[in-house]
């Protein structure tokens, strides 16, 4: 089985950030994407988004993280959304009850997301 | 190290027909390649694809906790894992090597606790499991753990668990 390797890259628009997240998203992935959540922050967005459009496998760990980076966001009073997740996976975030913190969106049919 | 679809049962139950046993590297990984030869296995079953989806996260969560807790992470203990199937259910036992005697229920997830640093991060595994599954089963003694999930192939829970 080849092992995939988790990106994450940040780009910025007005007032907000966003993390393109790539690969699989376990605590293994936890330092490299906590490294690009600091990255995202230097330039105080008011809100960083989220894209999993490339994250193809996410476990409880991977949840955990995320946990992570939205106490992160809470504490510094910046707004979390997630968007293009696999409809299985926003199920999850759903029953770990993640959608009550932070919007979770399709890109299709929002327009504040960036493109 | 495993078989696809052998034939004939050796397990102690006639009414289930083993599909495969393969034993998995106790490394932190390892979930994945067990949750991939699962869904090889149970491919002829034609499985709906939302019970699939639930059985891969289950198997997945199971496999982790055996490495993590179970295992200990101890390179030298592997996790044993046997996929069966009767008429009307499937199950997947999930055996570690761990002697830590029976598993403690975790404590159950709280976000906001979590979000306000009064309960660890991690914690998800187990709760995933019993929200993914028709039922559970644990079984261990001295030398042994073992979590058996099950799902049903008829009038299971989806309605219920919404997926």
């Amino acid at each position: 089985m080849t092992k995939k390797i988790f990106e994450a890259a940040v780009r910025y628009q007005s007032g907000a950030a966003t993390l393109d997240l790539c690969g699989e998203l376990t605590g293994l992935a936890d330092d490299m994407l906590n490294v690009a959540y600091t990255t995202a922050e230097s330039q105080n967005p008011e809100v960083i988004f989220l894209n999993f459009a490339e994250v193809d496998y996410i476990n409880s760990t991977g949840i955990a993280v995320i946990i992570g980076l939205l106490a992160r966001a809470r504490h510094a009073s910046r707004t979390l959304i997630a968007y293009e997740l696999r409809p299985f996976y926003a199920q999850l975030f759903d029953l770990a009850g993640l959608s009550e913190y932070m919007p979770i969106l399709t890109q299709e049919t929002d327009s504040s997301v960036p493109a | 190290m495993s078989q696809r679809n052998p034939t004939v049962s050796p397990s102690p139950s006639p009414a289930w027909q083993t599909l495969d046993e393969f034993t998995l590297p106790n490394e932190l990984d390892s979930e994945r390649l067990a949750l991939l030869k699962v869904t090889e296995a149970v491919r002829d079953l034609r499985l709906p694809a939302a019970h699939l989806e639930r059985l891969k996260t289950a198997v997945a969560e199971a496999t982790l906790n055996a490495i993590e807790h179970g295992n200990r992470l101890r390179p030298d203990l592997p996790v044993l894992i046997r996929v069966q199937v009767s008429e009307k259910a499937l199950r997947v036992c999930v055996t570690d090597q761990g002697k830590n005697g029976p598993f403690p229920k975790p404590e159950a997830p709280n976000l906001e606790a979590k979000l306000s640093g009064q309960q660890a991060l991690r914690g998800w595994g187990f709760f995933l499991i019993e929200k993914m599954i028709d039922s559970l089963r644990v079984t261990g003694d001295k030398a042994q753990y073992t979590i058996e999930l099950f799902l049903y192939l008829e009038g299971g829970n989806d309605d219920q668990k919404n997926f």
